[in-house]
């Protein structure tokens, strides 16, 4: 079965008939996991040539609606159209050879290969030969034709986040696509890149090119798309054209309530130095330098923001002030005492909590019970421990007093955390980690994938940290939560900061500008 | 007089660094394959010693030594067969997958061998006859390198034939990138509508091939008979060497050929009367695995995804 | 929900353009269970059981014999009088202290293949010590040949777990390379310093009577080995479930890098691990040692390594599974033996019958993570 091949703005067919009939029709769509009906009797329907986006906060139900669409789920119940004609998705296979194509959110490339080897791996189908020249003749018109600049044999480990996005969408528009569904695009780019992307969106869609656009950020949604359907806990809540609403109509129709979207920051004098970084030098997993040359301070009472696209030097960083890996260079101090080469149980001794960015693989054991993980790293201390021996009593009851205290939805302590959701998972970490009081906390994308309402609570958390006099760090992509919540922002690109700036006074676009790395002001 | 014999140990020593190096590039460059969709196969040790016993059995029963062979790759495709169900289908643990195959197909030739020969002690045991080096013609008159090089066992011309085959298959064909793809990143192939499981039973079972065909190799041309223990830890030796060559075919076939000229002075140590206890001897590839694997830090090309069982419906990240 | 019935759509590939049905009552699936039930487990337990059964008997029936024979022969000799009892206990006694000590490497998710070198290791330690302190009195004898066992364990232990915690090494390649070597420096050992002057057999000569183990009971070879097994499966409990290495053992296992990110050295726990199983196995090796044989052969060992792994992962990595996997196996073993007498069917079944139902087990295990549900129609 070949892929029919296709034109050479590698766009499939034209609008022909343009308005008449939708491209897609989705009808009454159900999908039920074991814990969740995450999509509920969804309909709605995406026009050619159309940017339609798809609204609603983390846990709503588009991810799995997008994955229903490419093939990746079954739906149990209900009907979905493609150019008129009901279709049945069982595989990415079928989804590709209808012409729907798929951006994911998090990328399926292959680190070691080159851009050309990704973009080419299953789009030949006859024959022992790789036929490199030829695909890289088309890809190489297809870069030009949108202006992206591209080397195709560049790894994709040496890529930055934004290049590799380009990736993913060049990956679709090669085999030719009539419906292009992104998930969350936007999530790692920084402004100008997202301006770049809409620009190429724009002219894709007036090439006849549908999108289906996933996405929570509501400003995004006014800015691209045509039309927009918000879906809030898995059931449709309204299907409007984007001109005809407004971003606090869209809040509220994605979160059912009134939501403040702006939070006030009370001005507070920072005390003394808590952190103290300067010159810190780190590698990373492959041993290439990941930091180079990181000063700063953190004071009480603050929040210090990091703003970044991820993969300039975040988690490195996380990793150093946490104990999780060595510093070749520079100094790290706590309070005035050195900690750079201090283990991570030392440095958690005298105060610093974390909470890391992949809360399933590096912040829990799942399949331990909930009062085990959170006594994880303490578990030597007492009351957890009576010497070698854990103390059961002292375990069970500290469990108790955090379920009450963090309202974490769970049966009891004995419950395996393998069950829990993200938001309920965070507040383990978060009670874990609070619960001595720490002076320093050191948080990375603390609220990614949350709802709503678990990432209020966190933020909340995080504040009366701050009003407590520790010091935080706040590592995060999200920069409306380092706006509304940081003192000051520091940006990172490359491995150094390249400004820090005044969260009251600096723009988005000045912050933009940095993570981008067009503009040092340090 | 010194001259010939010196010369006499020389060709024998690199002509059985050759012959010893065989079934453990074979093994090696077979889970290679297997590896590059990201699966471990754990359980070649097993799947080599049943293809040894399976070659001799049929070997005995039919008088055919090809036939043998035969048998040897197909009970090697039977277990290779059951490891991608388990690995690919089920997504089990690969280790403990690999583990417990191992374990079953080592008791299961153990006790076939027991049924089928009775009362045998090595000494009894029915002899099958075993393949002789084929001499390549014209090329096997070269002085030197004729005896070294060009007169092997068929088996072995296969094996280092197999060495450039299966590295241009990987590195330069259209399947080859898919395969290698899987072992980097599954997802990134099954989001393109390729059938990820499929490409990986037919890695994992020719790996297995690969070991059986090994296999049958000891116990029909190199020992031309069968013992219980006759695969001595060549499975194993020849995961470790996957592992020191960084997966590249180059580098696993000179950690093969640097092992069997290690286990092969050993015989020729022993030959000229060397006195040193020969265990030791015995021991030396034993414990050149273990420094192999210390010495050689760099696994920079290890498949990413090598021994992660991969679900569809699991999110990514 | 309707359908057109219209003709192939325009340039389309051949996708599949059917009608998809949402039946009023609707479909079966299967989905991954969140969490699967202990009832679940013991299902799949017994389900894998039942599986191997089958297939061993049809392997018994490949030997041209009657099945109900060869089994009800089996059962009689493992079970059948005090004696066959006994001889079972005296099996399963050295399947106990492997199982065990697979059971704490594999709980760390570091892969002992090595329990066999390390059953070697204790027994020949516990042998250069027993020849040393000739002479001594049991009291002082027995506890320290004991103890040289499991040192002389841990020892073979703390390499492998050294090589990976240093330099990555994989510790399943190490052990089984070990365990040829440590076969090898036997053979040489007792070839030549440590054997029997007086002898034609490779083995050493019999050891003093101060350091045999002492026996439990009259007409049987069960020895202070098993109730010392018994009080092992006891510690490795408590090691794991009630000490704060033993979580951190288990977190390691599930999860290494959060364990290292909360501060546990996965270094130093993976050789601690290792050196604990070593240890155990080695127990187990002067356990046969100086309860069974006297002196050291080559023989002393029947794969009770390997076995342990088998036991380990029968006994769902727990110790009361292990003790009650091991005893299973002892009895197979004690059975296989009066088997062979009687019908001829080689005792190797046994090894085959291992390994059939762990890789029984190992698919029901899989199995039971899935199940089967009716999804519910339109909602």
């Amino acid at each position: 079965m070949s892929v029919d091949s296709p034109s050479q703005s590698g766009l499939g067919s034209p609008a022909g008939n343009p308005g008449d009939e939708p491209l897609l029709q989705v009808e009454h769509v159900s999908k039920r996991f074991p814990q969740i009906l995450a999509n509920d009797d969804i309909s709605f329907s995406v026009a050619r040539g159309e940017i339609h986006c798809l609204l609603g906060e983390n846990g709503a139900g588009k991810s799995t609606l997008a994955e229903v669409l490419y093939g990746v789920q079954r739906p149990d119940s209900g009907t979905i159209l493609f150019r008129g004609l009901p279709v049945t998705l069982s595989s990415p296979r079928d989804a590709i050879q209808l012409g729907i194509g798929m951006v994911h959110q998090h990328f399926v490339l292959v680190p070691p290969f080159t851009v050309l080897e990704n973009v080419i791996i299953g789009t030949q189908h006859q024959g022992l030969r790789l036929d490199r020249r030829q695909a890289a003749e088309r890809l190489g018109g297809l870069c030009t034709n949108y202006g992206v600049n591209l080397d195709l044999d560049a790894q994709i480990w040496h890529l930055c986040v934004g290049e590799q996005q380009w990736v993913e969408i060049l990956k679709a528009v090669y085999v030719g696509v009539e419906l292009l569904i992104l998930d969350e695009p936007t999530a790692s780019l920084t402004p100008q890149e997202v301006d770049k992307l809409f620009a190429i969106m724009r002219k894709m869609r007036d090439d006849g090119l549908s999108m289906l656009f996933i996405t929570h950020k509501l400003n995004e949604v006014l800015e691209v798309s045509d039309r927009v359907t918000v879906l809030r806990k898995g059931k449709l809540v309204h299907s409007v054209a984007t001109r005809d609403t407004s971003q606090r109509e869209l809040a509220r129709m994605m979160v059912g309530r009134e939501v403040d979207l702006n939070s006030v920051r009370e001005p507070r004098t920072p005390g003394l130095p808590v952190l103290e970084v300067d010159g810190l030098r780190v590698r990373d997993d492959r041993n290439l330098e990941a930091l180079r040359g990181v000063s700063f301070t953190l004071r009480q009472g603050e929040i210090l923001g990091v703003a970044g696209v991820s993969g300039n030097g975040q988690r490195e960083l996380f990793d150093a002030l946490t104990g999780a890996r060595k510093p070749f260079a520079g100094l790290v101090r706590l309070a005035g005492r050195e900690i750079t080469h201090s283990t991570a149980a030392q440095i958690a001794d005298l105060g610093v909590a974390s909470v890391p960015e992949d809360r399933v693989h590096q912040g829990l054991v799942m399949e331990f019970r909930v009062d085990e993980n959170l006594i994880l790293g303490k578990q030597r201390l007492s009351p957890f421990a009576n010497g070698a021996f854990l103390n059961q009593r002292g375990i069970a009851a500290f469990a108790e007093d955090m379920i009450r205290e963090y309202e974490i939805a769970t049966p009891s302590g004995g419950q395996v955390t393998r069950v829990l959701s993200g938001g309920n998972l965070q507040k383990v970490i978060l009670a874990r980690e609070l619960a001595r009081e720490p002076q320093c906390l050191i948080v990375s994308q603390p609220t990614r994938g949350l709802d709503v309402g678990a990432m209020e609570y966190v933020r909340r958390r995080l504040v009366a940290e701050r009003d407590r006099g520790a010091g935080v760090l706040l590592i995060s992509e999200d920069l409306d939560e380092l706006f509304s919540l940081a003192t000051r922002i520091a940006v990172m690109f490359r491995g150094q900061i390249v400004g820090m700036l005044d969260a009251e006074t600096a723009s988005r676009e000045q912050v933009g500008l940095l993570m981008a790395g067009c503009e040092s002001t340090v | 007089m010194t001259d010939v014999l010196q010369a006499t140990f020389i060709v024998g020593l690199f002509a059985g660094m050759i012959r010893i190096a065989t079934p453990i590039l074979l093994a090696a460059m077979g889970e290679l394959v297997a590896e590059s969709a990201g699966i471990l196969n754990l359980s070649i040790e097993g799947t080599m010693l049943m293809g040894a016993f399976s070659g001799f059995l049929v070997a005995h029963i039919t008088g055919s030594l090809w036939l043998g062979v035969v048998a040897a790759i197909a009970s090697g495709a039977l277990i290779g067969l059951l490891m991608a169900f388990l690995s690919a289908t089920l997504r089990a643990d690969q280790t403990v997958s690999g583990l417990a195959l191992n374990i079953v197909a080592s008791g299961l030739a153990f006790y076939l061998f027991r049924l089928a020969f009775k009362n045998a002690g090595s000494q009894n045991l029915p002899s099958v006859g075993a393949f002789s080096t084929v001499e390549i013609p014209l090329l096997g008159q070269i002085p030197f390198l004729g005896e070294v090089l060009f007169t092997q066992h068929a088996l072995t011309y296969l094996a280092f034939l197999l060495v450039p085959l299966i590295s241009l298959f990987l590195f330069r064909t259209r399947p080859g990138l898919e395969l290698r793809s899987i072992g980097e990143n599954p997802r990134a192939v099954d989001m393109r509508g390729l059938n990820v499981v499929r490409r990986q039973y037919l890695a994992v079972i020719f790996g297995a091939m690969m070991a059986g065909l090994a296999g049958s190799f000891l116990s029909l041309a190199s020992a031309g008979l069968f013992v219980p223990d006759i695969a001595g830890g060549r499975g194993w030796i020849a995961l470790a060497i996957v592992i020191f060559g960084n997966w590249l075919p180059a580098r696993i076939l000179f950690g093969a050929l640097f092992f069997g000229l290690i286990d092969s002075s050993q015989l020729a140590l022993q030959a000229v009367g060397l006195h040193l206890p020969y265990q030791l001897l015995l021991a030396l590839p034993y414990l050149l695995t273990i420094a192999a694997l210390v010495v050689n830090r760099s696994r920079s090309r290890s498949p990413l995804a090598l021994g992660r069982p991969y679900n569809r419906a699991e999110r990514g990240a | 929900m309707t359908t057109t019935g219209q003709g192939m759509p325009r340039g389309a590939g051949a996708g599949q353009l059917t009608q998809a049905k949402a039946s009023a009552r609707g479909r079966w699936r299967i989905q991954a269970r969140m969490q699967p039930s202990a009832a679940w487990r013991s299902v799949s337990i017994l389900a894998a059981l039942l599986g191997a059964f089958v297939l061993s008997a049809l392997l018994i029936a490949s030997a041209h014999v009657n099945v109900g024979t060869a089994l009800g022969v089996m059962v009689q000799g493992a079970f059948g009088s005090r004696g066959a009892v006994i001889e079972t206990l005296v099996q399963a006694t050295p399947f106990i202290l492997t199982g065990l000590a697979v059971t704490v490497a594999f709980r760390g998710r570091i892969f002992n293949i090595g329990a066999e070198g390390q059953f070697f290791a204790g027994a020949m330690a516990a042998y250069w010590l027993a020849t040393v302190l000739r002479g001594a009195p049991q009291a002082v004898m027995l506890p320290a040949v004991l103890l040289a066992g499991c040192a002389g364990g841990a020892l073979w232990g703390f390499i492998p777990g050294v090589l990976k915690a240093r330099y990555g090494a994989s510790e399943i390649i190490v052990t089984v390379m070990l365990n040829f070597v440590i076969a090898l420096v036997l053979s040489f050992l007792l070839a030549n310093p440590w054997r029997e002057p007086t002898s034609y057999f490779y083995q050493t000569a019999l050891m003093p009577d101060a350091s045999y183990l002492p026996r439990l009971v009259s007409g049987g070879r069960l020895h202070l080995g098993f109730p010392l097994a018994l009080v092992v499966a006891a510690l490795v409990w408590v090691l794991l479930w009630k000490t704060t290495l033993g979580y951190e053992i288990r977190a390691m296992g599930i999860n290494s890098l959060a364990a290292r990110y909360k501060g546990i050295s996965v270094a130093t726990t993976t050789i601690l691990v290792l050196v604990i199983s070593g240890a155990i196995a080695g127990l187990a090796g002067v356990g046969e040692l100086t309860g069974i044989h006297h002196r050291l052969r080559l023989d002393i060992s029947v794969g009770y390594g390997f076995a342990g792994i088998i036991i380990a992962l029968l006994g769902q990595l727990h110790p009361v599974g292990v003790v009650l996997a091991a005893i299973f196996l002892g009895a197979l073993l004690n059975g296989a033996s009066a088997m062979q007498i009687v019908t001829g069917v080689p005792v190797a079944l046994v090894n085959a019958i291992q390994g059939i139902t762990l890789l029984c087990l190992l698919i029901a295990d899989v199995l039971a993570r899935y199940e089967i549900r009716r999804t519910a129609g339109n909602d």
